[in-house]
């Protein structure tokens, strides 16, 4: 068992940077088009080329990479533009998916499009101008600990009832604490998915516990949002916690939670293993405590989500600096993380998918990396719906071009945007969370 | 000067709100900022004009209407699609820009291999589109993410493939054109039943009319669709990767080889490429890599080849005894592309190459031989979509020197050329250091084998106000370098008289002063005509190179005079 370093709130370098630590970035920027675009050698067609939901639907350059880039510029470093009007939906109407990120870390090794991004959010979050329904989710977060808006605190462990799970916010202890995230608690179709997750895990022999009513939301989606403060407050708060029940290793079906505790978290100080749900399912079926048995007659594609894959790389801390070598070639001393999406988790859940008899695995054109966004994230789904939809319906058309009869995810934000919208050509598609065809095939 | 409302309800009504907008977010975005592009002009904080509104067209009758409605009030217009250049930008207060990012539209007609694309179709869409047809297109030198409407309707479009595709004006078939004045034209293709197809039909051509010299220099309103020819691919409905993110590499693509060729001299050099053409055995050839600069090469695909490696592991790769050795067998080379529609058509022209390397005492390298290596070549010439990596090391770059096309009178110049960057590189450090020769091209046109890009890759921080002086130095240096020669203009100062420094129009004043001068005046006397016949309001920017006639010029002045 790994030893626990827990929450001694010391940022690590980086954590602290301010939209002017931006400003080299905003001038480097070279306008070169990777950052609206799947990476070049990876499209496959023209209808399903495009990586940024932002300015593929609201076009203007404005709304991409390079046009946050340019608009920061343009507000900070030169005081051409105000944090106003279209400049403020520019900058909230990101998905903070990190297509775009990985995209540039193609060729560019000193941008950082994502942080760029959250930046200029935090600053306008800072200057109270950040649309209506997200401070009433930033809110919510601080009364109930949950962004969801009819959460309540004193709900939040009911998921569990009739669930024998350990308590380990009293005296038990277990290997692993199940963090089910805000969706899996509160939503009641959801809850139920939590049990199945819960069970399928008893199950294969995992020893398993919960925090309770201790457990709380992940801040992840504050952070994405701009809400930084609200963010750290709920990992002070969730570390505190688990330090007080003695937490070492966390098992979450949410792909939002994960992110938030495996790189957010961690670039705050704090260190505690972290492994999705479909991680610890895939490696029990390969130690064959868990075994398929019953077939499951099903063409599925798998949705790669944002926060699973391009962003789910390990945390690697850095302290150091830009140096030029050779007059102007830029490097960094030490060697510093580059996070272009390539060790994100996308075999796990494939490998489940594969090992279950009858399910047929087809693949669409923008997987991995280079995963087109269910339209959730960065708040999208909470104040700009439609936005938020019409990036869902991309994802289904292009989940229907597959000729798959479901679509198969692993994040209850994905499951839920997905789930109940049309297509290009007006009809729907089967959204399945991947525990409901794992519960199935045992 | 501000739109009036009208104007502007009137541009609602034609694109609907959602796709116009003057708010400052959006308008301010749409300026180039010209030191940090590759359009290095100017100082630090020169920008292009701010536009008065931004309007995304999303077909050609609603260009035509913005046109019209331009004209209507004589307020100036310029349509772009992937932003990168200064060329794209308007040049006056007074004027608004056109997004064409709403028209993305290919269609490939795979019968009379043909492809019909829209102006923010980019060489990689529509390279997959043609792909899944069993064919394929010519992609510029600059990479896939250009607009292929805009290579090929505006620029002349050289690039790895141009040795057996041709560049891309030559591939360019029909265009659908809506002039300045608002009316719309269509040639070739787009103009006939489709039974048929060429470039234009007989009589002068049109296309020059709108292209203008390089196409840029037309400023004829906004080209909204073309027809490009399509050639054959020997390859899957896509090109197929491996390799993790974002380290991708071609995988299994048997027709196709790739080569790094090494040659003992420049004169070895010149001729493989004319025997490159003659023999007609290379699908692509381009100068690639050396844009990293002639030392640092091959620890540059070394480190971009594995993803664990890293820029400040340059100088540790450079001096691996390896990596070393193979870089400087191939200080002069070439990346070659051979493909076979069939098997022994591969076989013929893979011996045909090698005969011609044995005749001229080149060879291939080791290094890119390969399998790793090969695939990754493969993949970034094929696609072109690497082109960015221009900008990697810096974070800018300036084309500069411009050599001659014809590579018989460049490549002797070569050397003296490389002199002259790396004694600048050592005495200045405005400019990366990569060992002088920063070359890269392709190595001939369809047209005539002489036919080759030139281009010195200058690399400089966007960021560094000192980097941006110094290498605006150095290219007024070869500026003085090329005149000198007799070579004519630095790449980097040919659309110095398009656009001023300050990042607006020239009036057309200013204009007739800079070409009272010139030996042959017609130059910019017959480009007057012919925008004063498309063009009436002048509404479309500077860069069509005009003077106004002495008889004319003669009769203002009289009329001045007279109203006085």
């Amino acid at each position: 068992m790994a030893k626990k370093t827990l929450y001694d709130m010391k940022p690590v370098k980086g954590y602290e940077k301010k939209l002017e630590d931006f400003f080299p970035m905003e001038r480097r920027c070279s306008n070169c088009l990777g950052c609206k675009f799947v990476p070049f050698e990876k499209i496959k067609s023209n209808r399903f080329g495009r990586n940024c939901p932002s300015v593929w639907y609201y076009n203007f350059n404005t709304y991409s990479a390079r046009g946050r880039f340019q608009l920061g510029q343009n507000i900070i470093e030169d005081g051409y533009v105000k944090f106003e009007g279209q400049a403020l939906d520019a900058i909230f109407n990101c998905q903070a998916c990190g297509a775009c990120d990985v995209a540039c870390k193609v060729t560019r090794f000193n941008l950082e499009p994502l942080a760029h991004n959250i930046a200029l959010k935090e600053r306008a979050v800072e200057k109270g101008l950040a649309p209506v329904e997200l401070k009433a989710m930033a809110k919510q977060l601080e009364r109930q600990k949950s962004m969801l808006p009819d959460a309540k605190k004193a709900d939040r462990a009911n998921w569990a009832k009739g669930l024998k799970l350990k308590d380990v916010s009293g005296k038990e202890t277990a290997e692993y604490v199940f963090f089910p995230g805000c969706q899996y608690a509160y939503d009641p179709i959801l809850q139920k998915k939590a049990q199945t997750y819960v069970k399928v895990l008893q199950k294969a022999g995992v020893d398993l516990g919960y925090l309770g009513n201790a457990d709380m939301c992940c801040g992840g989606r504050a952070k994405q949002t701009g809400f930084r403060k609200e963010f750290e407050a709920e990992a002070q708060a969730n570390a505190a916690a688990w330090k007080k029940a003695d937490v070492t290793k966390i098992v979450t079906p949410c792909a939002d939670c994960y992110h938030a505790i495996k790189r957010q978290y961690a670039l705050l100080g704090i260190e505690v293993e972290v492994v999705h749900a479909v991680e610890l399912i895939a490696d029990l079926v390969k130690a064959k405590k868990l075994k398929f048995k019953k077939n499951i007659d099903l063409m599925v594609t798998y949705h790669d989500p944002c926060h699973l894959g391009r962003l789910g790389e390990p945390f690697e801390a850095w302290n150091g600096t830009e140096k030029k070598i050779l007059n102007q070639i830029h490097t960094w001393e030490p060697a510093r993380p580059r996070y272009a999406g390539t060790f994100g988790v996308y075999d796990a859940p494939r490998e489940i998918l594969e090992a279950i008899p009858g399910v047929r695995l087809v693949e669409m054109e923008r997987i991995r990396e280079n995963s087109w966004c269910c339209g959730a994230g960065g708040g999208c789904s909470v104040f700009s719906p439609e936005f938020s939809d019409a990036v869902a319906s991309e994802r289904v058309t292009e989940a229907q071009a597959t000729g798959a009869e479901a679509i198969v995810t692993a994040c209850p934000w994905c499951e839920i945007n997905l789930t109940g919208i049309e297509s290009d050509n007006g009809t729907f598609m089967e959204v399945v969370d991947i525990i409901d065809l794992v519960a199935k095939a045992l | 000067m501000a739109l009036t409302k009208e104007f502007y309800r009137a541009l609602e009504d034609i694109v609907g709100p959602r796709n116009v907008s003057d708010d400052p977010a959006v308008t301010e975005n749409y300026r180039c900022i010209t030191a940090q592009s590759s359009a290095h002009s100017g100082p630090y904080e020169t920008r292009t004009p701010k536009p008065q509104a931004v309007v995304l067209p999303g077909c050609t009758e609603e260009v035509q209407q913005i046109v019209k409605l331009c004209n209507k009030y004589k307020v100036g217009f310029k349509a772009a699609t992937t932003f990168w250049a200064a060329m794209g930008y308007i040049g006056n207060d007074n004027s608004i820009q056109l997004d064409m990012i709403r028209m993305d539209q290919v269609e490939v007609d795979a019968k009379n291999m043909i492809a019909t694309c829209e102006p923010f179709a980019i060489g990689a869409t529509v390279q997959v589109e043609a792909m899944k047809n069993g064919l394929n297109c010519n992609i510029a030198g600059v990479g896939c993410s250009s607009s292929t409407l805009a290579g090929s309707a505006g620029w002349v479009g050289f690039g790895p493939s141009s040795i057996s595709m041709g560049i891309a004006s030559e591939n360019l078939l029909g265009v659908e054109w809506v002039l300045p004045d608002g009316e719309i034209v269509r040639t070739g293709t787009l103009g006939s039943d489709g039974e048929w197809f060429c470039g234009e039909g007989p009589g002068p051509s049109p296309r020059a009319i709108f292209r203008g010299w390089t196409g840029t220099a037309g400023s004829m309103g906004v080209c909204t669709k073309i027809a490009i020819r399509l050639h054959p691919w020997p390859g899957p409905k896509w090109i197929p990767t491996r390799g993790a993110a974002p380290m991708y590499r071609a995988d299994g693509l048997d027709m196709v080889r790739a080569y790094t060729v090494c040659f003992p001299t420049w004169d070895a050099y010149a001729e493989g490429f004319r025997l490159f053409y003659e023999a007609d055995v290379c699908y692509l050839a381009h100068r690639q890599f050396n844009m990293f600069g002639r030392d640092i090469k091959t620890a540059m695909v070394e480190i971009l080849t594995h993803p664990e490696k890293q820029f400040r592991d340059l100088p540790e790769v450079m001096e691996d005894p390896y990596i070393k050795a193979q870089n400087d067998e191939m200080k002069i080379d070439v990346q070659v592309v051979v493909a076979g529609l069939t098997e022994r058509d591969l076989d013929y022209k893979e011996k045909a190459f090698d005969a011609i390397l044995a005749q001229i005492g080149a060879h291939k390298s080791e290094y890119y031989l390969q399998p790793d290596i090969e695939d990754f070549v493969k993949l970034y010439l094929l696609r072109l979509a690497r082109k960015n990596y221009n900008y990697t090391l810096c974070s800018s770059y300036e084309g500069n020197f411009g050599l001659s096309p014809n590579v018989f009178v460049a490549a002797p110049l070569m050397e003296e050329a490389s002199a002259l960057k790396r004694e600048w590189e050592q005495t200045h450090t405005g400019v990366a250091a990569v060992g002088g020769d920063s070359d890269m091209g392709s190595a001939s046109g369809i047209g005539g084998g002489g036919t080759t890009g030139w281009e010195f890759f200058v690399h400089f921080d966007g960021f560094d106000r000192d980097s941006i002086t110094d290498s605006c130095a150095f290219i007024d240096r070869t500026q003085e370098w090329m005149i000198g020669k007799g070579l004519g203009a630095d790449m980097g100062r040919w659309n110095a008289d398009a656009r001023k420094p300050d990042g607006y129009d020239y009036s057309q004043e200013e204009h007739d002063a800079l070409y009272a001068g010139l030996p042959q005046p017609a130059l910019a006397i017959y480009p007057w005509k012919i925008r004063e016949a498309f063009n009436p309001n002048h509404l479309t920017g500077t860069y069509m190179k005009t003077m106004t006639p002495p008889e004319v010029k003669a009769a203002q002045k009289a009329k001045k005079t007279q109203k006085k």
